[in-house]
């Protein structure tokens, strides 16, 4: 079992959601964050003075599969966030050691 | 009592009916009542008295019943069994029941205590027993307590009331309204009837109206709001099956049904039924609120001052602090007093009295056409609204009804609701939310907001347009429906034209940035000239960004925070730099863009799907579609097919190019499409050199969809006769190139050498390379200054493919025997080169590479 963490851009959301979706993902978690990456902060400069701007808002998608599924869903949502500019985003993958459905106490495979 | 309730028999007549059962139920149970016969006989007399809601006959499905057992002094030891025969049954039946057992006089000590006990026993209502108790409490309640405790009572409403606000908010327009303790909700009345009943010692509601405290109108319209919210409130009990009075979305649909809503007009039943709620819900707060301040002018914050009084203008006299109509015969000689008012009211800082909105309501079918039409009452309107202390006057405005009259496209949309979790607001009061925010500006804690604001030289259209922005909202596309509307209203105004423009705009374009941000790539500079293109000026844009936020925050907090913030700002700061820039987003750039995306229009014919087409259309530059001539576009398309097609059957490195004379310069123009990778534009350089062809000036630029259109001007081949056999033999090495089988430095490392040992002596000129990071949003700017000489152009692009820069756009010129290009360039991830280093290397690496070249 794996966790897919990716950020991605806010506009992306739809397109990766359905083609995640259209490949047998169940559930996802969807995070509007705000963070930095090698664009940094930068300042404005608004007639005179400047305003520091930290961070680029986006937004983090959060999918626990299992390890047949990892590489596909990988592949989709680079081939469907991806649009050349700056700022694409990342993915994370990480190994998860378990899962557990509260309501029912399923655990592993039958909890995602 | 329920069953009956649910399927309809007693409905408005329920807490009549529950009470009364309820008094039954005591007035048996004190006959049966063993115990409480013998204390009769034994000389101990006691009442049972209802408080509280069941003192006021207003008993709710799962309402608390509040009872006193009340004795003349002593409690006797047996009223413990004499509770448990009147009470248990109830408990067994699951009812809430709040019970007391004391004395007169412990019962007043506890109200001089504790207000809300005060309250409760001021609602006492005698149910059965010995009545002359009841009698000698209430009567040592209204001579002894009450006048000793009734300002604190007042005072400590007063606080209740702002404590109701922050917890339970304003509920006359909040979308899941607490139905008793919201702002509006049952409590105000209650607040009222504890004052009428504390100051002016009434016994009924009834006697709101004969002792002359509210109208005739005023207490049927009370009346009236009172029993729907009431019969609601019962619907809500029996559908959470439970004591609970906010009324939260899971309920409102079963409820607007049981109520016999219908959708009707495009609203949905729940929100006809919503809209009624807000509207009852207003009118018992503000009648609360006039009733206290007719009554009670000493309750409000600020107090009267003297001098304020001599500062109304004629024909209008403060009372208390409030400005009064000199008469109503004077507003029937002249109907623009029921403006001139308002426009006092934010003058003078006050608000109106009672008795003057009572006049305003009365007398709004004066308000007619030619009274609209009037250029006074324009006047008066907007210097309404551009007063910093707008927001009261306009409040009155809506609550009185004034503005739906004075502008009848108002009334449509007031009482709106929008079914939803985004909009916390009906669209009336929103857009009163608006204003507020907007007349908030100078002291927001964002100092960029009130800096753009006080930038503003006329913010009035910012404050028209914040009015009127959702004026359209009774059907679909309401921005645009909206700026028809506000053209109608305003041109009734008389009002500036420039000024309408703008507001128009705004209208128009309220949701722009908002929607752009959330939906769009803001890293995509052909969307940012986009915008800029709409935007057309600063001063609009600024207004648009204020107006964004403004907008967001009355919205709710589902449509504003934050992250939707800093998304909004990204792409304000983008288009403003484009805009400050200029060239790609003047009126006369976008015009022109229009009219040439038309005349291509017109020549492909339906060559592609206009879905296709337009999808081209949106992924090409802005600078691109400045730059090059319909008839060029068109061409471009051509090839586009045709480079489309070649890799459809998996030619992934197919190209096409084509030259052709120009006769009047005696020049070739190029032209060159390809899907775009990192060094293809050197490759491309690279072969024209071999070839012995000199770019003179090249213009190259990237579709969104990764198409590479590059197109050269460039000496004659050398041979004028067999070109079209050069151009065979540019393809062919450009084949071989991009297949790996063209060694191409190398060649030109041959190619070079004969050249230059037979180089004559010339006077170099220094070469120069300017790294720009700041001049834009999207890519960094190489510049490099040097002198011409075959394979130069390829010489720099391979440099730059070795950083590792990828070639988005460039401008290629040469001028006698000098070459200025400029090139656009981000990093192979699309980025900026933004670090120092990065800029230092690259200038020192090209400088080092055209040196020894």
């Amino acid at each position: 079992m794996k966790k897919v963490e990716a950020i991605i851009k806010p506009f992306k959301l739809d397109d990766v959601k359905e083609s995640l979706s259209a490949l047998g993902v169940r559930g996802l978690t969807v995070t509007e964050v705000k963070g930095f990456g090698r664009q940094r902060g930068h300042r404005e400069v608004y007639r005179g003075a400047e305003y520091q701007v930290d961070f680029v808002s986006k937004i983090k998608i959060e999918v626990v599969l299992e390890d047949e599924l990892v590489s596909d869903a990988v592949h989709v949502i680079q081939e469907k966030a991806k649009t050349g500019q700056i700022g694409d985003g990342k993915i994370f993958i990480m190994p998860v050691e378990n899962a557990i459905r509260i309501r029912t106490g399923e655990t592993g495979k039958d909890a995602i | 009592m329920i069953s009956l309730f649910s399927t309809g028999e007693v409905s408005e007549t329920f807490q009549e009916t529950c009470t009364e059962i309820m008094d039954y139920y005591f007035r048996r149970s004190v006959q049966e009542s063993d115990t409480g016969q013998r204390l009769f006989r034994d000389k101990k007399p006691f009442a049972l008295v209802a408080l509280g809601g069941f003192g006021r006959r207003d008993l709710c499905i799962h309402s608390d019943i509040d009872v006193l057992i009340l004795f003349e002094s002593k409690v006797p030891s047996s009223a413990k069994k004499l509770a448990e025969d009147f009470f248990y049954p109830l408990w067994n039946l699951g009812l809430d029941l709040g019970h007391a057992i004391r004395g007169i006089k412990d019962c007043l000590s506890l109200a001089s205590e504790n207000l809300e006990a005060l309250t409760a026993l001021m609602d006492a209502r005698f149910i059965c027993g010995d009545s002359p108790l009841y009698l000698a409490l209430m009567e040592k309640l209204e001579k002894k307590t009450l006048p000793k405790k009734r300002l604190t009572l007042s005072r400590w409403l007063e606080e209740q009331n702002q404590t109701r606000m922050t917890v339970f908010g304003d509920a006359s327009c909040l979308l899941e309204p607490n139905l008793k303790e919201g702002i509006g909700g049952l409590r105000d009345y209650h607040h009222l009837l504890w004052l009428a009943k504390a100051f002016f010692h009434l016994r009924t509601p009834k006697d709101l109206e004969t002792s002359g405290l509210l109208s005739h109108k005023e207490y049927a319209d009370l009346e009236n709001h009172l029993k729907f919210i009431h019969l609601v409130r019962n619907h809500l009990h029996r559908e959470s099956a439970r004591k609970n009075d906010r009324l939260t979305f899971d309920h409102q649909e079963t409820i607007a049904q049981a109520l016999a809503f219908k959708d009707q007009d495009g609203l949905l039943a729940v929100e006809q039924f919503l809209g009624q709620i807000h509207a009852s819900m207003a009118s018992i707060k503000s009648l609360r609120h006039s009733f206290v301040f007719t009554h009670f002018p000493g309750s409000r914050k600020n107090g009267t001052g003297p001098a304020a009084s001599e500062s109304l203008s004629a024909p209008f006299h403060m009372d208390q602090g409030e400005i009064h109509f000199p008469s109503a015969t004077a507003i029937l000689r002249d109907p623009l007093l029921l403006l001139d008012i308002f426009v006092e009211g934010v003058n003078a800082g006050r608000p109106l009295s009672l008795e003057s909105k009572r006049l305003v309501r009365e007398f709004l079918y004066l308000v007619d056409e030619p009274f609209r039409l009037s250029e006074r009452a324009a006047r008066g309107f907007l210097s309404v609204l551009n007063a910093p202390n707008a927001l009261e006057a306009l409040d009155q405005m809506l609550e009185t009804g004034f503005l739906c009259a004075f502008i009848p496209e108002f009334e449509p949309i007031q009482d709106r609701v929008q079914f939803d979790h985004y909009h916390l607001f009906p669209v009336g009061r929103h857009l009163l939310q608006t204003v507020r925010h907007l007349k908030a500006l100078h002291q927001e804690r964002d100092i960029l907001l009130a800096d753009i604001f006080l930038d503003l030289p006329d913010p009035e259209p910012l404050f028209v347009a914040a009015l009127f922005h959702d004026i359209g909202k009774t059907g679909k596309d309401h921005a645009a429906k909206g700026a028809a509307l506000v053209r109608k209203i305003l041109k009734r105004f008389g009002y500036d034209r420039k000024k309408m423009e703008d507001v128009c705009f705004l209208v128009h374009r309220h949701l722009l940035l908002a929607e752009t941000a959330s939906r769009r790539d803001l890293n995509d500079e052909k969307i940012v000239v986009q915008c800029a293109g709409t935007a057309g000026t600063m001063e609009r844009l600024k207004m648009l960004y204020l107006l964004s936020w403004a907008d967001g925050k009355a919205t709710g907090p589902r449509a504003w925070n934050d992250w939707i913030a800093n998304l909004v700002l990204e792409l304000f700061f983008k288009i403003l730099h484009i805009l400050e820039r200029g060239e790609l987003a003047t009126p006369d750039a976008s015009r022109r863009m229009k009219q040439s995306m038309q005349q291509v229009r017109s020549r492909i014919g339906d060559r592609l799907s206009p879905a296709a087409r337009e999808a081209l259309f949106d992924g090409m530059p802005a600078n691109y579609m400045i730059e090059t001539a319909p008839l060029t576009i068109a061409r471009h398309l051509r090839l586009y097919e045709t480079l489309r097609e070649a890799r459809a059957k998996g030619l992934e490195s197919a190209f096409c190019l084509e030259g052709e004379a120009e006769p009047s310069s005696g020049t070739y123009e190029v032209t060159f499409l390809a899907r775009d990778r990192a060094g293809l534009f050197s490759d491309v350089a690279g072969v024209m050199a071999l070839n012995n062809i000199n770019i003179l000036s090249a213009r190259i630029y990237t579709w969104r969809d990764g198409t590479a259109v590059d197109i050269f001007t460039v000496t004659p081949p050398l041979d004028p006769i067999h070109t079209e056999e050069i151009w065979e033999r540019i393809k062919k090495n450009l084949a071989e190139t991009f297949e790996g089988r063209l060694p191409l430095s190398e060649r030109l490392q041959q190619k070079a050498e004969p050249s230059l040992l037979s180089r004559r002596k010339t006077l170099r000129r220094q070469t120069q390379v300017i790294v720009d990071n700041s001049s834009s949003d999207f890519f960094t700017l190489i510049e490099v200054f040097a002198d011409d000489r075959i394979g130069l152009l390829y010489k720099i692009t391979h440099t730059l493919f070795t950083l590792k820069i990828d070639i988005r756009v460039a401008k290629i010129a040469t001028k006698g025997d000098q070459v200025a290009d400029v090139f656009y360039v981000v990093d192979l991830e699309g980025q900026k080169a933004m670090e120092q280093a990065k800029e230092e290397e690259i200038r020192d690496v090209l400088l080092r590479e055209l040196s020894t070249y």
